[in-house]
């Protein structure tokens, strides 16, 4: 009964917002009579979205932008509204492949080889759990992919074990609020339920023969176990009053893949909002995911759509965006729900950190670099959100972690390669990322091209597989190349930086294009950036 | 328990003699014309003859044995592996255990029992329980039918009852993706815990299982989610056909309108008209209700007949037809029965109206009523409940750990060729020998150019790997294919020869084989600089004569799959001779005498000589599962019977369901009750 006091508090709301569903109301207007404002701080939760599949990079990446003066990108535009509540990373991840399966560990663990430690999640839910009833929630969408079983976990436990997930909404809503252990109103219920059974089937009795009796025997004994064990939970009448819970909308059955994640986001939201946990982890898909978005009109699988290079066509890369954009929305459903629950004398987001991103960068050849990485909500004051922080170097993704068990108070001096946090998300100073001046050039010698310049992707969705590189003083160099060398040179990982490169070249429409990749060298980074399922 | 005094000892004599001249004058009434009744009549005459004289020897002369022997490790407080002497003291419960005598014979023959360290049985001891059995089993059997025990609902019954009374499945929200297991689908399954086979072998035989608090929980909760959905928008067209409303309905539960859901679902929920006081004091508790308070009192009605005992077993509500004893069961538990059997599930609004109108009784009736069940899209459940229990086809789940596609192929073909040969009305034995299959993309490379007839396997753009559905295939040019032996998924099932063997043995011909004793020494090495295949290794790991006893029999049908290799891949197709491979022996001869050259060979000598005892193994397993119960002694003469008719007239599997259901076990029932309490 000592929780009573604490939901009362925690559920506290001063004046319900607009976005608040109406069963609440009386809810949070019983609570304000009950006062307790200046109790002790809120808790802070810990909340992680996983979105399969990585990105197009052209569509997510922010180009050009600074610190507080920055274009959200085509793909940030679902939750563009949020921009105040959000602190967007850039240059996060460090390798040049990734497998599915790595990036899923990444995630959470920092590195993929960081297979013995637990996740940040669980650490932080060690941490922060206090009298909240669920230490965690470990959540997704999607079944296993036994193949590659660890394309199917972001959260393991202290000695690097995948931790079961749980999927259905229904049942989640009904493990945290109509449990008749921790639902006094459903406890009641029963116990009358079972009066009621026991008293019918004492006819039955009667009318029971020998044979029958030792059955209906068994029977009576389960249903006097029962009883018994609501009893033993304490008495009804204290109960009642305070099952608050009982208000609470259960979400109704999922249809499709969409209202089934719509309803789990609900429930997610109420959790926190609760107080029932405070640190969960959910994934929109398996980092491979092969689901089919029949509900957007799209009957090929993510997986095969995400290598959009290798399967390009541009009703390929149309129906990928359309995933990915569906992702963006979530994010943002998350976040409309997290800012409608009143906590304390604020919003619940608040109160909370949401980590949302992939293991993944550029979806076709896997690299674990300018990995999407958003955080959201303010930490309790903790992050200083509405930035954009562009590191000057690729980060550890590890450092991320390790500065989220700092917030969390979780005291730890390493985790996974990283030794220092990641400056900048509370405010403080960081290495900005600054262009660095180079010269760029284009030499021609008997079919062999030799080019210095930024390279890029095209943002023509209809040549998505073209790459350019920018020469300063004329036509950027235009390159089709095939997937040998995309893959091999590990092109995608060098868009966006300065490259002196070497190919082969062919005329096509009176132009001269790059076709064949024979050197690549970076000016400012890696030149081999990691090898394949690295 | 002391040593039954003289009347009570002859007790289950008379018994016996009551059970035979009432199951004579019953079986009559159903299957037996004039003819047959006045020969049962002389049988019985003579039967009573050595029952006279063998009356007691159990009791007399083993049952000493057993107490002095036996009790101190299997029976009262010790049940070593599982084999209990205690209820087993009088010669009838003895007659329900044939096959542990069969065991209790061979280990105090063998001298495995009693244990070493124990007091040895004297020659004269073990003699005298060889001499008992045989006489024993000599005797003429008379059928007679246990008393019967409600049984509750398996998980997959009130899985699938629950749909039917509400409309909708309960399904674990957990989006689905090709090559990715999403574990159980139904919420229904992966909240009750999975039945454990009951002594019958099967899942329906839930009598060792008893309910318990949990599981009661369980009920209560799956009970409530059902309503709450029945009563949501979700819920709304099922509600509005189930009672008539107009298309125009609001959603809104009226007084009128809740009096109409209780007298429709109430006997639906307990598959039988509910009187109409039990009806009324429901109604009355909803009486001055509106609003949200009578969709809660509603629901809370429906939640209480949703865990009754009523509900949750089968027969608690079976009325006798006056006088206690043996007697036709009611229309509606013979509906009830044919349901489950055949669906899994309760009856539908067809069967209910046959067991009303009284047609359900008549002559015929039971045959056309499973004629039109098998047609039903819910007859799957026979081939995915019955069928893969007869098989034991869930071990194709754990052969096959990470590759979806591939089991999904492995599991689906023998389920859609049982589908088959159920609802098809084909001969049992096609079961062995069968020129129709079942092909998936992941099987159709093992049917050779018989293949090339498949509709093209279309798989769209965009989709990297997917399941594709089965195709029923006519075998004409593939070698060593045909019937449910030679299919690479039941062939993948099971590695190796003594394993397909003892398959073969145990599922189709109904060998009871023991488990293989601890101390089996272990296969020579091939010595030096000879070259030896397994088979003849194992040759000589037979001379033992320990192994022999079971090898003998196990050993001609492994060897003869010999030309399929651990994925069903056949090795001996004429394409596949070549180079200086060393031929695979395929040859062999039963214990009983027949020779065969090769599978071929064999499969003709399972498909004649021992077609009776395949058909006597599966009427057997139909039987038992049909009754969710073991058979005992006294359903020998039933499955007798069918197991003739079956075997003379090439019977089709729809004709020995029929039989089945026909049989006075599943049409009778026996109560012994007294109507004090």
């Amino acid at each position: 009964m000592s929780r009573n006091w604490k939901i009362e508090r925690r559920t506290f709301l001063r004046g319900a917002g607009a976005l608040l569903p109406l069963p609440f109301l009386n809810l949070m207007e019983a609570n304000a009579r009950s006062g307790d404002l200046h109790s002790s701080d809120p808790p802070l939760r810990f909340m992680t979205l996983f979105k399969p599949n990585g990105v197009h990079p052209p569509s997510w990446n922010i180009n050009g932008g600074k610190e507080n003066d920055f274009r959200m990108s085509p793909l940030m535009q679902p939750f563009a509204k949020h921009k105040d509540d959000l602190l967007i990373l850039d240059n996060m991840g460090d390798f040049g492949f990734s497998s599915h399966s790595n990036s899923t560990r990444r995630f959470l663990c920092g590195h993929h080889q960081n297979s013995r430690s637990a996740s940040v999640d669980q650490l932080i839910a060690d941490q922060v759990q206090g009298d909240s009833p669920h230490r965690s929630l470990e959540l997704t969408t999607e079944g296993l992919f036994v193949n590659q079983i660890g394309c199917s976990y972001i959260s393991y436990d202290k000695k690097g074990g995948m931790i079961p997930r749980e999927s259905d909404p229904q049942l989640i809503f009904d493990k945290l609020f109509r449990n008749p252990l921790s639902d006094p109103a459903k406890r009641a219920e029963m116990t009358s339920l079972l009066d009621r059974v026991s008293s019918d089937a004492k006819t039955l009795e009667r009318k029971a023969g020998v044979e029958d009796g030792d059955t209906l025997d068994e029977y009576f004994t389960a249903l006097r176990e029962t009883e018994l064990k609501l009893e033993k939970m304490g008495p009804l009448d204290q109960g009642l009053e305070s099952s608050k819970f009982n208000r609470l909308v259960r979400p109704l059955a999922p249809s499709n893949l969409d209202e089934q994640v719509n309803a789990m986001l609900d429930v997610i939201a109420m959790a926190l909002w609760t107080d029932s946990t405070r640190c969960i982890s959910y994934m929109l898909g398996n980092s491979n995911s092969r689901m089919i978005f029949d509900f957007l009109g799209i009957k090929k699988q993510h997986h095969y759509l995400s290598h959009f290079f290798r399967n390009f066509s541009r009703e390929n890369i149309d129906s990928l965006l359309k995933i990915s954009l569906w992702h963006m929305e979530k994010f943002d459903y998350l976040l409309n729900k997290l800012k409608s629950y009143k906590d304390h004398n604020g919003r619940l987001l608040d109160h909370c950190v949401v980590l949302y991103g992939s293991g993944m960068g550029h979806s076709d050849n896997h690299t674990a670099q300018r990995l999407p990485v958003v955080l959201a909500g303010q930490g309790g004051g903790k992050l200083k959100t509405g930035r954009y922080l562009r590191y000057s170097k690729n980060q550890e993704l590890g450092r991320l972690h390790l500065s989220l068990l700092d917030l969390f108070g979780v005291e730890q001096d390493s985790f996974a390669n990283a030794q220092q946090p990641l400056p900048g998300l509370d405010g403080g100073t960081f290495d900005e990322f600054v262009e660095r001046p180079f010269e760029s050039w284009v030499k021609v010698d008997s079919g062999v091209m030799t080019v210095q310049g930024r390279l890029r992707m095209s943002d023509n969705l209809d040549e998505a597989k073209v790459f350019y590189i920018d020469v300063a003083g004329r036509d950027s160099i235009r390159m089709e190349i095939g997937f040998g060398d995309f893959h091999s040179r590990n092109v995608a990982y060098h868009v966006g930086t300065p490259i002196k490169l070497t190919g082969k070249t062919v005329e096509k429409n009176g132009l001269t294009i790059l076709n064949k990749i024979t050197g690549l060298e970076s000016l400012f980074g890696r030149s081999n950036p990691g090898k394949a399922g690295g | 328990m002391p040593v039954p005094s003289l009347p009570e000892r002859f007790f289950p004599f008379f018994f016996f003699v009551i059970i035979s001249l009432l199951s004579s004058c019953i079986q009559s009434r159903f299957v037996l014309g004039f003819v047959n009744r006045m020969r049962f009549l002389i049988v019985s005459f003579f039967v009573l003859i050595p029952l006279f004289l063998f009356a007691g020897k159990f009791e007399e002369e083993i049952v000493p044995l057993l107490k002095n022997s036996c009790l101190k490790c299997h029976g009262g407080e010790k049940t070593k592996g599982k084999v209990d002497f205690s209820g087993i003291l009088t010669e009838r419960a003895a007659g329900d255990h044939l096959d542990l005598w069969e065991t209790v014979i061979e280990v105090v023959e063998l001298g495995e029992m009693p244990p070493e360290e124990e007091k040895p049985l004297s020659t004269d001891e073990r003699a005298k329980i060889r001499t008992w059995r045989d006489e024993f089993m000599r005797l003429p059997i008379v059928s007679s039918i246990p008393v019967f025990r409600p049984r509750r609902l398996s998980a997959n019954e009130y899985r699938n009852t629950l749909g039917s009374l509400f409309g909708f499945d309960l399904e674990v929200g957990i989006a689905r993706a090709e090559q990715t297991e999403s574990g159980e689908k139904s919420l229904v399954l992966k909240i009750l815990p999975p039945d454990p086979p009951g002594q019958s072998g099967f899942f329906n035989d839930t009598h060792s299982t008893p309910l318990s608090s949990s599981l009661l929980e369980s009920y209560a909760y799956l009970a409530g989610i059902s309503l709450d959905r029945l009563f949501s928008i979700q819920g709304r067209d099922f509600l509005a056909r189930l009672t008539r409303q107009k298309d125009n309905w609001n959603g809104e539960i009226t007084p009128d309108l809740a009096d109409k859901v209780v007298r429709s679902f109430l006997p639906r929920i307990f598959r039988r008209p509910v009187g109409e006081e039990r009806i009324e004091s429901i109604v009355k508790k909803l009486k001055g209700k509106k609003g949200k308070a009578l969709v809660a009192a509603l629901k809370f009605e429906l939640k209480a007949a949703l865990i009754s005992p009523e509900f949750l077993y089968r027969g608690f509500l079976a009325e006798p037809g006056g006088d206690k004893g043996r007697q036709a069961v009611d229309p509606y538990e013979l509906a009830e029965r044919l349901s489950y059997f055949l669906w899994e599930d309760m009856p539908d609004e067809e069967l209910y109206e046959s067991a009303r109108n009284g047609s359900l009784g008549k002559k015929g009736e039971v045959g056309r009523q499973i004629a039109r069940m098998l047609t039903d899209p819910r007859a799957r459940n026979l081939s995915e409940s019955f069928g893969v229990q007869l098989l034991g086809l869930s071990s194709i789940d754990d052969q096959i750990k990470n590759n979806p596609i591939h089991l999904h192929a492995m599991r689906t073909q023998p389920r859609d060729f049982l589908h088959y040969l159920f609802t098809e009305d084909r001969p049992v034995m096609e079961l062995l020998d069968s020129n129709v299959t079942f092909v998936n993309q992941s099987t159709s490379g093992f049917y050779g150019n018989d293949r090339k007839r498949l509709a093209p396997f279309h798989k769209p753009r965009g989709v990297e790997r997917q399941r594709t559905m089965n195709q029923r295939l006519e075998i004409k040019e593939a070698e060593g294919r045909g019937g449910i032996l030679t299919m690479p998924s039941i062939l993948s099932m099971n590695h190796g020869p003594i394993l397909r063997g003892t398959w073969v043995l145990r599922t189709i011909l109904g060998v009871r084989l023991g488990e293989p004793p601890a101390d089996v020494p272990p296969i020579k090495p091939v010595p030096r600089g000879k070259k030896m295949t397994f088979r003849e290794r194992f040759e000589a790991h037979r001379d033992n004569v320990t192994c022999a006893r079971c090898h003998e029999k196990i050993d001609p049908i492994g060897f003869a799959l010999d030309g399929y290799d651990k994925n069903g891949k056949y090795l001996l197709a004429s394409h596949h001779k070549r180079g200086n491979q060393p031929a695979i022996d395929t040859s062999g001869k039963l214990p009983s005498g027949e020779q065969f050259e090769d599978f071929e060979g064999l499969k003709n000598i399972l498909t004649t000589t021992k077609k009776e005892q395949v058909i006597r193994n599966l009427t057997r397993k139909i039987l038992s599962y049909a009754l969710g119960r073991k058979l005992g002694r006294g359903d020998q003469g039933v499955v007798e019977e069918i197991t003739n008719k079956a075997t003379s007239e090439n019977s089709s599997w729809k004709e020995l369901l029929i039989e089945v259901a026909n049989s006075p076990p599943f049409r009778e029932i026996v109560y012994e009750q007294e109507d004090t309490k």
